[in-house]
C-alpha cells in the first residue's frame, strides 16, 4: 500500500458553509479520506455525513471501555472534535480514518475512566467484552478477514491470556493492574500479555503474508 | 549514545509499549532504544497493528437521540469560528457538560459573544437541521466536482477517483489504481488541473506504490474554469486523466 495523504487540511479559516447548489454528490460514496479531508470546509452536509458515518464506532468504543453511557457520549463527542483538529496529520499510510479514529477514542476513553476511578474494569463488563471479541458467530460472516481471524485467534487463547488482553488492551490497564486484578505475580502478568500478543500477531502475519488458505 | 535495553529486553516489553500500558519511566528506556533500533521498531509497529485490530473488534453502539446533529453541528461552527475575526480564541466546541464550569466573567464576555455571533449559529443549525431531515442516504457537496479518472496506457479503463470541492481555498482528494502492470508505476507523480483553455497547474505530488495511491490537499477549484485533472510522470507522461463535472442535478 502506498498511500500518501499529507496536509489534508493545511488551511483553516475556510467558508462556513458555501450557498446551496443544486449539484450534490450522495456522501456515502465519498471515501472515508476525502469526507475527513472535505471536514474542515465547514460543509454542514460534509459534517452530517462524516459523524454519520462513524458516530457507531467510535461511541460503540467509548462506552465499551467506559462503561458509562454519559461518559461514553463526552468521549465520542471529544474524538469527532480532536479528529477535525488534527485531521491535516493524518496518514492513510498508517491505518484507515476508522482505525484512526478508534484509536482516539480509546485512548480518551482511557484516560476519562483512570482520571475518574481507581478500578478501570468492573469483573462482569470484563467477561462480557472478552465474549464480545472472541465470538464467531454468523453475524460476523461478512465482517473482514482478518477480523475473523483476530476473533478466532482470541477463542483459542488460554482464558488467563485473553483476560490479560482485554485488561490491558482494551481497558488500558498496566501489567502491574493486572497481576493486581488477578492476584498474580507481575511477571506472569506479563507474561500472559506478551504471550497473547505475540499469537495474535503470528495470527495477522500469517494472514497477511497469504497463508490464508481460502 | 547507545540504550540501555538491549533487543531481547525489549521484546519482552514489547505488547505493553505497543498496547500504551507500559509505565512511564520505563517507556522512557524503551523509547530510547527504538530510536536506533529498526528491527525492534518493526516489531512493536506489528504488535501495535493488532493492538489497533483488537480495539476494532468491539462492537458498535447506538449514540444517544440528537448526538449527530449536535457533534455535526459543533464541527462547523468551528469551522465558523475560525473564520471569523476572533480566532485568538479557543475552541468553539460546545461542551455538552462542561458549560456547567463557565465561570461567571467569562460567561458574561461569552454572552456578549453569543449575540454578536448569535445569528451565524443558528443558521449553522438550521443547515444541520435541514440536512439531517432529508431522506438518506445524505448529500453532500456544494459546489463539489467529480471525475473518474481513465489509464492513459490502458485503452481507457478506471483507474481512480478525483472529488473537488470549491472554497477559500477549495480542496482536492484523490485516489490513483492504475491497471496493467502495476510495478511500473512506482514513484512520484504530480497532480495537474488543467482549465477550459487548456492552462496546467500542478495542484500537489504524491508517490504512487504498484500504481496504488492517493492525495489530497488544498486547491483552487473553480467549478467554471477546472475541466479536469491530469496524473503525469515527472517525465510529463500522462498516466491518467479525468473529466471534472458536477454531480447529479436534485433540482
Amino acid at each position: 500500500m502506498g498511500f500518501r495523504f499529507d496536509r489534508a487540511i493545511p488551511g483553516r479559516g475556510w467558508a462556513v458553509y458555501t450557498d446551496v447548489s443544486k449539484f450534490r454528490f450522495p456522501v456515502g460514496r465519498l471515501p472515508d479520506e476525502a469526507l475527513l479531508s472535505g471536514l474542515a470546509t465547514g460543509d454542514p452536509e460534509l459534517a452530517v455525513g462524516f459523524v454519520r458515518r462513524f458516530q457507531h464506532r467510535v461511541y460503540g468504543v467509548a462506552v465499551a471501555v467506559t462503561g458509562d453511557p454519559q461518559l461514553a457520549e463526552d468521549v465520542a463527542q471529544q474524538t469527532f472534535e480532536r479528529a477535525w483538529r488534527h485531521a491535516q496529520i493524518y496518514d492513510s499510510r498508517r491505518g484507515s480514518v476508522t482505525t484512526w479514529l478508534t484509536t482516539i477514542a480509546h485512548n480518551l476513553a482511557v484516560d476519562a475512566v483512570r482520571s475518574r476511578r481507581p478500578e478501570p474494569v468492573a469483573p462482569e463488563d470484563l467477561d462480557a467484552i472478552l465474549d464480545v471479541v472472541s465470538e464467531t458467530p454468523e453475524r460476523y460472516a461478512l465482517a473482514d478477514e482478518a477480523s475473523s481471524r483476530l476473533r478466532a485467534a482470541m477463542a483459542e487463547l488460554p482464558p488467563e491470556q485473553g483476560r490479560a488482553l482485554v485488561m490491558a488492551g482494551i481497558y488500558g490497564m498496566t501489567a502491574q493492574q493486572v497481576a493486581e486484578w488477578e492476584h498474580i505475580p507481575l511477571g506472569t502478568a506479563k507474561t500472559r500479555i506478551r504471550t497473547g500478543m505475540g499469537k495474535l500477531r503470528t495470527t495477522l502475519a500469517s494472514f497477511q503474508r497469504g497463508d490464508n488458505a481460502q | 549514545m547507545p540504550s540501555e535495553l538491549t533487543c531481547e529486553e525489549l521484546r519482552e516489553i514489547g505488547a505493553e509499549i505497543a498496547l500504551g500500558v507500559l509505565p512511564g519511566r520505563q517507556r522512557a528506556g524503551a523509547v530510547a532504544h527504538l530510536e536506533e533500533c529498526a528491527d525492534c521498531r518493526e516489531y512493536v509497529r506489528q504488535l501495535t497493528f493488532v493492538g489497533d485490530r483488537l480495539i476494532g473488534l468491539l462492537p458498535c453502539g447506538e449514540p444517544p437521540v440528537g448526538f449527530e446533529s449536535r457533534v455535526a453541528q459543533a464541527l462547523t461552527q468551528e469551522a465558523a469560528g475560525r473564520e471569523g475575526p476572533s480566532r485568538a480564541r479557543g475552541s468553539g466546541f460546545p461542551r455538552r457538560r462542561a458549560l456547567g464550569r463557565i465561570r461567571p466573567q467569562v460567561a458574561a464576555v461569552s454572552g456578549v459573544l453569543v449575540l454578536a455571533i448569535g445569528f451565524g449559529g443558528w443558521a449553522i443549525g438550521t443547515a444541520i437541521e435541514d440536512t439531517l431531515a432529508r431522506p438518506a442516504p445524505a448529500t453532500a457537496g456544494t459546489g463539489m466536482l467529480w471525475g473518474g479518472l481513465v489509464s492513459a496506457g490502458a485503452a481507457g479503463k478506471p483507474a481512480g477517483e478525483i472529488y473537488a470541492h470549491r472554497g477559500s481555498p477549495g480542496w482536492i482528494y484523490m485516489t490513483v489504481d492504475l491497471p496493467g502492470n502495476s510495478t511500473s508505476h512506482d514513484g512520484k507523480v504530480s497532480c495537474l488541473l488543467v482549465d477550459k483553455n487548456g492552462t496546467t497547474v500542478r495542484a500537489g505530488e504524491f508517490t504512487l506504490r504498484g500504481g496504488r495511491g492517493s492525495w489530497g490537499g488544498p486547491a483552487a477549484v473553480d467549478p467554471a474554469t477546472l475541466a479536469a485533472v491530469r496524473v503525469t510522470a515527472p517525465d510529463g507522461t500522462v498516466l491518467a486523466r479525468a473529466h471534472l463535472a458536477a454531480g447529479t442535478d436534485e433540482t
